[in-house]
């Protein structure tokens, strides 16, 4: 194979016509993985095309570039080895500008804000313990309600308990934010059936709390940490056979959840005994109050700028991962060394990918392998 | 009194021509506690037993307790609790000593001759010394939480405890040998402890994976590819102690860093003197009444090589 880029080869063709696009976009689709390079293309007419995404380091709008002539468009960055970006292409006709999603990649990814194509570098792999395994025997996932009065409403979650749920036996809790997205975009049903079956984690009981009104009851709400620390877990803890707090209670959250967990955590000290943290919101100011996050920021600048001024231990265990490509990287790796000078047992990881579910995903099982377990180190058959 | 060992009969079934070489006829007393839910899942294996299989439920009677004694299932609680205290605490001290070993190991000149004379080697065995140490405590602690928990949990006091045991004395009094297969260590020394479990020293055993290691003195447990990654080999409990001087480590090529010599000669030499020996599939080990493992067996040495006494 030549050292030349795919891209780089048609270009270069003297007989470059439409049937040759054709056969080109038929025979590679789009993104064009080489290497370390990814290539993005489009066939159509516009007036200009971007790549449309959110990793840090590159430019967005990712200009593409139109291969004269043709009507195929093309855009070629540097991807490493692992690497995972979700994208958009986004035409602009005279005045009018529209975003979708790459009509050539059949890859996608969905979240609550839609869907984005996904372009999986060379070494990535969805990892297999996220898909259906048909050994795996099921958890039972249901809906309950509780009558919250911190948060003055009737507060429905859903409760997952392990495949040979045994009353006579003693599980941890995860409590989980935006919980239901977690099940929805991240499998993570499917993800702990699988773990649970492979002995990687410990049969667990899960509460998938869904949000309110997310962007305030997660900023470092009083309200949304009585609710968990002193509604939900008696709740729980009357209802369902619990290893003994705090080591058998874990908060757990991704982004704007993951600051809601850090938040609840540090106002009750000592309940929960780990947290899961995934690309936490984790904005603060070493001078000044410009934040660039908005107002919704504030309250969250202002309670981790009061934290970085006195960290304190609040939680024994913290497992936080953060994509490389998420401008979260910078607040999350600034506050591994804080947590960790507090005295608390720190496992960080950072993945090449970006602010999205899929990540969120693969993380799961270093995650909770590493806070709870499973028997694995125990079995020998 | 003899012990079979054998490795792991998932892919190499040895259990049926080791009990045949035993001679005996009648009842085989099982104990496959730590296959936990799945105990009673025995078709396989009682074909593999030639049919003579007597299982003794082990793991179905600990769940009939913790159902009808509340005392003891809130004593058990809370010695889990103590016991994963211990564990984390165990785990803690082990990370930090084995990466001294591991820092001051690196410093070992790399030419044979000048390795032994080294100041290096010297601090190395000196480091081992200390996670010796930790390896004692931990020991001596749990044993320490297994004695609270007989006391607190009633176990001999309790009326249900009692009457299991007393069935389990029964059930297996007139068994001319016991087998013990793998599974969860922990769920099968907890069932050997409450049960009071002891092997008439005269009735031959075949054992293996768990069961082979709940027959020896120390058991460790081991996984250097578990999803947490390489963890620390870590000391668990004490077994039957029917094998002696010797740690026994199944699997050991589905779990172990084999190609990692350095890694593997400190494990060899933190356990001294007992053996590091390792349990593949296929593995056969005929115990005698010494309690010493045969010359086959294959043992790690403190170089990290893998050898047995034949190659010697």
């Amino acid at each position: 194979m030549s050292g030349k880029l795919a891209i780089n080869r048609l270009r270069e063709r003297p007989d470059l016509s439409a049937e040759l696009v054709t056969q080109f976009v038929t025979k590679y689709a789009s993104p064009i993985i080489e290497g370390q390079r990814a290539t993005f293309l489009f066939r159509g007419e516009a007036d200009e095309m971007f790549v449309r995404h959110r990793v840090v380091g590159l430019p967005d709008p990712l200009p593409m570039k139109r291969l004269p002539g043709t009507d195929l468009w093309a855009a070629t960055v540097d991807l490493p080895t692992g690497s995972r970006v979700e994208y958009q292409l986004e035409v602009r006709r005279g005045e009018h500008y529209e975003r979708f999603n790459d009509p050539l990649n059949q890859r996608v990814a969905h979240s609550p804000m839609g869907s984005s194509s996904v372009c999986a570098g060379q070494g990535y792999h969805v990892p297999d313990w996220t898909q259906p395994d048909p050994e795996a025997r099921s958890g039972e996932l249901v809906e309950r309600h509780l009558k919250s009065k911190a948060l003055r409403r009737d507060q429905r979650y859903l409760l997952y308990t392990p495949a040979r749920f045994n009353t006579v036996l003693r599980y941890p809790l995860l409590v989980v934010h935006d919980g239901p997205e977690y099940v929805q975009f991240a499998a993570m049903k499917t993800v702990l059936d699988n773990l649970i079956h492979r002995l990687d984690i410990a049969p667990m009981i899960v509460a998938f709390v869904p949000p309110g009104d997310r962007l305030r009851e997660y900023a470092n709400h009083a309200p949304h940490a009585r609710f968990l620390a002193r509604e939900l877990l008696p709740e729980l803890e009357a209802a369902y056979p619990l290893v003994e707090p705090p080591a058998g209670r874990c908060l757990m959250g991704s982004s704007f959840g993951g600051i809601a967990s850090v938040s609840t955590a540090y106002r009750y000290p000592g309940v929960f005994g780990s947290l899961l943290i995934q690309s936490a919101s984790l904005v603060f100011t070493d001078i000044g109050q410009d934040h660039g996050g908005g107002p919704y920021f504030d309250p969250v600048v202002k309670f981790v700028n009061k934290y970085r001024a006195k960290p304190t231990r609040f939680t024994d265990r913290m497992y936080m991962s953060c994509g490389i490509y998420e401008p979260l990287i910078t607040p999350n790796r600034s506050m591994v060394s804080v947590f960790r000078e507090a005295g608390i047992t720190v496992k960080y990881e950072e993945n090449r990918d970006g602010h999205n579910w899929d990540n969120w995903r693969d993380r799961l099982q270093a995650g909770l392998s590493w806070l709870y377990p499973g028997p694995q180190r125990y079995v020998y058959e | 009194m003899r012990t079979i060992i054998l490795g792991p009969q998932r892919f190499t079934v040895r259990a049926t021509s080791a009990l045949r070489s035993l001679e005996t006829s009648g009842p085989v007393a099982v104990i496959n506690a730590g296959w936990e839910e799945r105990e009673d899942d025995v078709s396989e294996l009682d074909a593999a037993l030639d049919h003579r299989m007597r299982g003794l439920r082990l793991y179905h009677r600990l769940t009939d307790v913790l159902r009808k004694d509340p005392d003891f299932a809130v004593a058990v609680t809370a010695f889990r609790g103590r016991q994963d205290e211990l564990s984390g605490l165990y785990r803690i001290r082990l990370a930090h000593a084995m990466s001294g070993v591991y820092a001051v190991q690196r410093q070992i000149p790399l030419h044979p001759a000048r390795a032994r004379h080294s100041a290096a080697y010297r601090a190395m065995g000196d480091a081992i010394a200390g996670v010796r140490a930790i390896d004692d405590w931990y020991l001596r602690e749990a044993q320490r939480l297994y004695q609270e928990m007989e006391v607190e949990g009633g176990v001999t006091t309790s009326e249900v405890i009692a009457w299991h045991r007393h069935e389990l004395r029964e059930l297996h009094n007139d068994c001319v040998a016991w087998v013990f297969p793998g599974g969860n260590i922990r769920t099968l020394m907890s069932v050997l402890r409450l049960f009071a479990i002891s092997v008439p020293p005269e009735v031959p055993v075949i054992a293996w994976s768990a069961g082979a290691m709940a027959m020896t003195e120390r058991i460790a447990l081991f996984h250097d590819f578990g999803p947490e990654g390489a963890t620390e080999t870590e000391l668990f409990d004490q077994g039957l102690g029917r094998v002696r001087d010797v740690l026994v480590f199944p699997h050991a090529r589905r779990r172990l860093k084999m190609d990692d010599p350095g890694r593997l000669g400190i494990l060899a030499t933190r356990f001294e003197p007992a053996d590091c020996v390792l349990l593949d599939d296929g593995v056969v080990l005929d115990v005698g009444a010494d309690g010493l493992l045969p010359d086959v067996a294959r043992r790690v040495g403190a170089d990290g090589l893998v050898r047995s006494g034949e190659d010697l």
